[in-house]
């Protein structure tokens, strides 16, 4: 009897929330031809708090804006990744939790959407204005990692191949974050061991050590690289504090890889650094084959939302100008709204996507598991 | 009495065992521990062997791994095991010292072990041999330095580590890149072994910890009875005899309690191996099982199994000599006035070196986040590099920093200093509470089983790292369609600082004599009362340190909430560690110090109000 009740509830527990699930789906799959109007006005009837997951600080700026353009009272929260993934999958199987997320690390999410936890909404009004390959999943904007360095004393490692940042002398010079640390970072570096990034890697070792690269032990120049370089780096704590500490006048010989965006903080000096690209763009060379990477960072509503109405008209703002605000106005972030440019003085997002690695999620999710376990043996 | 009211045999039976049954429920104690025997099964053992159990399940970011094998999400496997334990040929290439498992798991258990006996060993050495001085040498400045040995402890245990860091980092080792205090003011580079890496690690987790040492081997020093040493002494018993003889004995069973607190607290501590582990490539557990919970969480619930063994294995050694015979009870009714040691001449050289050493570890790094709470740009301490904007500025689009107002002028600032104090308040009522009847019953029924079970098993929160058990509460929640908010993070709280109040309140109870209570049983004096008149009156410090320290722990702690929390500026931590996270510094110390200053203030308001105070289980 106790273990008929006990599946009874079961039952009824994953029926409720299958409901819940199925229902912000099709609200979703409703919403997607009414106006503007007609959506702020189903936004407004809905109540509660609207809450929004991040891992963008800026959500904060951008949300409360938005609370205060249409009356709606909100809450954020700027989290990591796993974070938020863990909380969705939470929040789902209740039935109940955040309404909308920003989210980057593409290769995870396409198991977020496989599995329902996240809806994706286009809204009809910026369709038109977003890539084809933007579209599903959104992507809200790109961010851009750079090769940044120190352009102060005699040895300024102004990076034009990235095969000079195996070099022995380099050990010690290079400030990473932790891969382990942050997802988007250990999808660059399984995108290097792909057949397209580890044939060029091998072209640029051809020009920068004057003969053809001898892989020895490794699968392709990718594990190559990413061994040597790994080797050389030592790992910061976060982008801002790389930002920071690369910046300092006693840095000098200092290179980092980190967000290109944190240059706008006060804290950081910028005059000491140089963007390798921008130095590369301004003398007419490249940096061979990359100057970094790049990712999309991602806006879904939530399928345990409460208010998919807000969501979705969230979703409309931050794809127009106005919602662009608090990560436009400043250098390394680029939405994926064609109508809107990049900050003056930064280079345009085509001229990114030429020259950084990009993610490609179904080839993370194939390979991820072996890089991960190559990266862990260099990290040590 | 005839036959017929004495019933049939089994009738007869029957009625002993109901009135074995009402003398059994007659007693308090019995009762106390059968209750929370049933809540503590509910609210540790079912979290324990739900987080057991994903060890044996395949998680959604584990799809990869187990892609070729044909398993998905929730299917039972082996494999976490066979990575994290048995991969020592991995067949990449190197020896076994490059493979996954030693990389993964041996390499960092056995840091871990070294820091964390380490840490032990120094926590109890530093807090047992001041709690020492102060409670039984004549030593000078005992109020400054009983005051402020806690501070260490009150304050975020990263805060000690980023301190050790900005004070000692040089551009000769870590990140290499910037000069600290020590280096830019007095040109000496300290060796990258003393600013990361196993030793700064450990000292800093001993001195985080060794308040434990000073409050709980202090408590037992102060209450302890005085003619055990003075009958020693008026039998002409040298000092050095009486220490190793009497007192040593005596406290032995809170240097145990200390050695299970800080190990455990040690093994699973997350920021000060990040902080000073990290830049020199040296893992611990916790740091690797925290960055494989992202990826791997199958082997990161392995980690956590590790480290749980690790603890219960301490707990059945520290119960073993709870339980045997070389235990004391320490506070009769007819204690006496102890005579204190005279430390003639070196009672002031003695304490002029702690206060430098105190000075360092718990003030200096005060003015040093005040400091780094009103410059602008990193590294620069000139005048013109300085701004209140941190504190009190407004519309200060300028920094970029995440935030354009002061803290002190932040809605949200005060919001989450708000709920943070109703959580740390909450957790400490209901902790601490049910510390002082946990050990009461204990105490009153030691040796039973029930009284075992109940003690261990408000034991096992402690034991399991505070992230992964937020992260069990998290799923808890959401079976239970709970929605996230301040009564779990409450129920989280109280039941992961339960044990610092459950080990005061059994080692209070432990030392109270049961002739005391028995003298107000025989005047018919009613539980409530003997408990509320009698016991709690007589080892109220001890008590009083079973609220305060879940109370500081809650104010203080991160990763238990960090996934409980609704948003992250919900309480002050989690803002704070967004601030931290993100490298806004300034707004990350201020608000830093606000955590801090705000507990010292209770401390100083519990003090005005009640006389006690955390340090006040030493005395001094």
């Amino acid at each position: 009897m106790k273990k008929l009740i006990s599946l009874i509830l079961a039952v009824c527990m994953l029926l409720s929330c299958v409901a819940a699930l199925a229902d912000v789906k099709e609200t979703v799959t409703g919403a997607e031809a009414l106006t503007h109007d007609e959506l702020v006005a189903l936004a407004q009837a809905e109540t509660g708090n609207f809450v929004v997951y991040g891992n963008t600080s800026r959500i904060e700026t951008a949300v409360t804006a938005f609370g205060e353009l249409y009356n709606i009272t909100v809450e954020s929260s700027n989290l990591k990744d796993a974070e938020i993934y863990t909380k969705l999958e939470a929040e789902v199987n209740a039935g109940s939790g955040a309404d909308m997320v920003m989210i980057q690390d593409g290769a995870q999410l396409t198991y977020a959407m496989e599995d329902g936890w996240l809806v994706n909404y286009v809204p009809a009004s910026v369709k038109e204005f977003i890539g084809e390959d933007d579209l599903l999943p959104l992507v809200h904007q790109y961010i851009n990692k750079l090769f940044i360095y120190n352009n102060l004393g005699e040895a300024v490692p102004a990076v034009k191949n990235v095969w000079e940042l195996t070099d022995p002398a380099m050990k010690g010079n290079i400030i990473f974050k932790n891969p382990e640390s942050e997802q988007v970072n250990m999808n660059f570096l399984i995108m290097l061991t792909g057949e397209e990034w580890s044939a060029k890697l091998a072209e640029a070792y051809k020009v920068w050590a004057d003969k053809d690269i001898e892989l020895g032990e490794y699968k392709n120049a990718g594990y190559k690289w990413i061994a040597e370089f790994l080797s050389n780096c030592t790992f910061g704590s976060s982008d801002t504090t790389i930002a920071e500490e690369v910046s300092q006048e006693t840095a000098a010989g200092k290179i980092g890889l980190f967000v290109l965006s944190k240059l706008r903080s006060s804290s950081v000096l910028t005059d000491n650094l140089t963007v390798a690209q921008y130095d590369a763009s301004a003398n007419g060379y490249t940096v061979e084959p990359f100057a970094g990477f790049m990712y999309p960072m991602y806006a879904l509503v939530s399928a345990a939302a409460n208010r998919p109405y807000t969501a979705m008209l969230f979703i409309e703002y931050l794809m127009t100008a106005e919602g662009f605000g608090p990560w436009g106005k400043s250098i390394g972030a680029y939405s994926s709204n064609v109508q809107i440019p990049a900050k003056e003085g930064d280079l345009g997002i085509e001229t990114w996507k030429a020259t950084l690695v990009m993610e490609d999620p179904e080839y993370i999710l194939d390979n991820g598991d072996e890089v991960r376990t190559f990266v862990s043996k260099y990290i040590q | 009495m005839t036959a017929s009211t004495a019933g049939t045999p089994p009738e007869r039976s029957l009625a002993r065992t109901g009135g074995k049954l009402r003398a059994w429920f007659s007693k308090p104690a019995n009762v106390i521990l059968l209750l929370f025997c049933i809540a503590l099964i509910v609210l540790t053992l079912y979290p324990l062997f739900s987080m057991l159990s994903e060890m044996f399940l395949v998680h959604s970011p584990e799809r990869s791994m187990v892609r070729k094998m044909g398993l998905k999400v929730g299917d039972f496997t082996t494999v976490h095991f066979d990575k994290l334990l048995f991969t020592l040929d991995d067949g990449i290439g190197g020896d076994f010292t490059t493979s996954n498992s030693w990389i993964n798991f041996y390499q960092p258990l056995l840091n871990t072990l070294l820091v964390s006996v380490s840490a032990s060993a120094i926590a109890i050495l530093f807090g047992g041999v001041v709690a020492f001085l102060i409670t039984r040498t004549n030593i000078s400045c005992k109020k400054f330095i009983s005051g402020v040995f806690v501070f260490p402890y009150i304050m975020p245990s990263w805060t000690l580590a980023t301190f050790w860091q900005t004070f000692f980092k040089n551009t000769q080792i870590g990140l290499g890149t910037s000069n600290g205090i020590m280096a830019s003011v007095f040109g000496v580079y300290m060796p990258e072994w003393f600013v990361y890496g196993p030793f700064p690690i450990a000292l800093v987790l001993g001195l985080h910890y060794a308040p434990f040492a000073y409050i709980l081997i202090g408590g037992i020093l102060r209450n302890m009875d005085a003619n055990l040493e003075e009958a020693a002494t008026i039998l002409k018993t040298g000092r050095s005899r009486i220490i190793r003889k009497i007192t040593l004995p005596i406290v032995k069973p809170a240097m145990l309690s200390t050695l299970l607190l800080v190990f455990a607290s040690s093994m699973s501590a997350y920021s000060v191996p990040v902080f000073l582990g990290n830049p020199v490539r040296y893992y611990t557990l916790s740091t690797k099982m925290k960055s494989m919970m992202d990826t791997y969480p199958g082997q990161a619930y392995i980690m956590v199994a590790v480290m749980i063994i690790f603890g219960v294995g301490i707990l059945l050694i520290n119960q073993k000599v709870t339980n045997s015979r070389k235990q004391f009870t320490t506070v009769t009714g007819k204690s006496g006035q102890v005579s204190l040691i005279d430390l003639n001449a070196g009672k002031r050289i003695i304490a002029a070196v702690l206060v430098i050493i105190l000075l360092m570890v718990a003030v200096v790094p005060l003015v040093t986040f005040a400091l780094e709470s009103v410059i602008i740009k990193a590294g620069d301490y000139s005048l013109s590099n300085m701004t209140l904007d941190f504190w009190l500025g407004k519309g200060l689009t300028y920094l970029d920093q995440g935030d354009d107002t002061g803290i002190l002028l932040s809605a949200k600032v005060w919001k989450a200093l708000g709920y943070s104090l109703l959580l740390a308040v909450s957790c400490a009522l209901i902790a601490g509470t049910c510390g002082v009847l946990i050990g009461y019953g204990v105490a009153r029924r030691r040796g039973s089983r029930l009284a075992n079970w109940v003690n261990n098993l408000s034991f096992f929160p402690y034991l399991m790292p505070s992230l992964a058990f937020g992260a069990i509460y998290l799923s808890m929640s959401s079976k239970l369609s709970v929605p996230l908010g301040l009564g779990v993070l409450i129920l989280a709280g109280s039941i992961k600082y339960m044990p610092f109040a459950t080990r005061s309140g059994v080692s209070a109870m432990l030392q109270l004599s049961g002739e005391i209570e028995e003298a107000a049983v025989i005047t018919g004096v009613s539980w409530w009362k003997r408990m509320l008149r009698v016991i709690f009156p007589i080892q109220k410090s001890s008590f009083l340190s079973g609220y305060l320290l879940p109370m500081v722990s809650c104010m203080r702690e991160l990763s238990l909430f960090v996934l409980l929390v609704p948003t992250s500026n919900t309480i002050l931590t989690t803002m704070l560690m967004q601030y931290s996270e993100k490298g806004w510094a300034q707004f990350g110390n201020a608000i830093n110090l606000l955590i801090i200053v705000v507990v010292l203030l209770i401390n100083f308001v519990v003090n005005k109000l009640t006389g006690a105070s955390i340090d006040k289980g030493v005395g001094g």
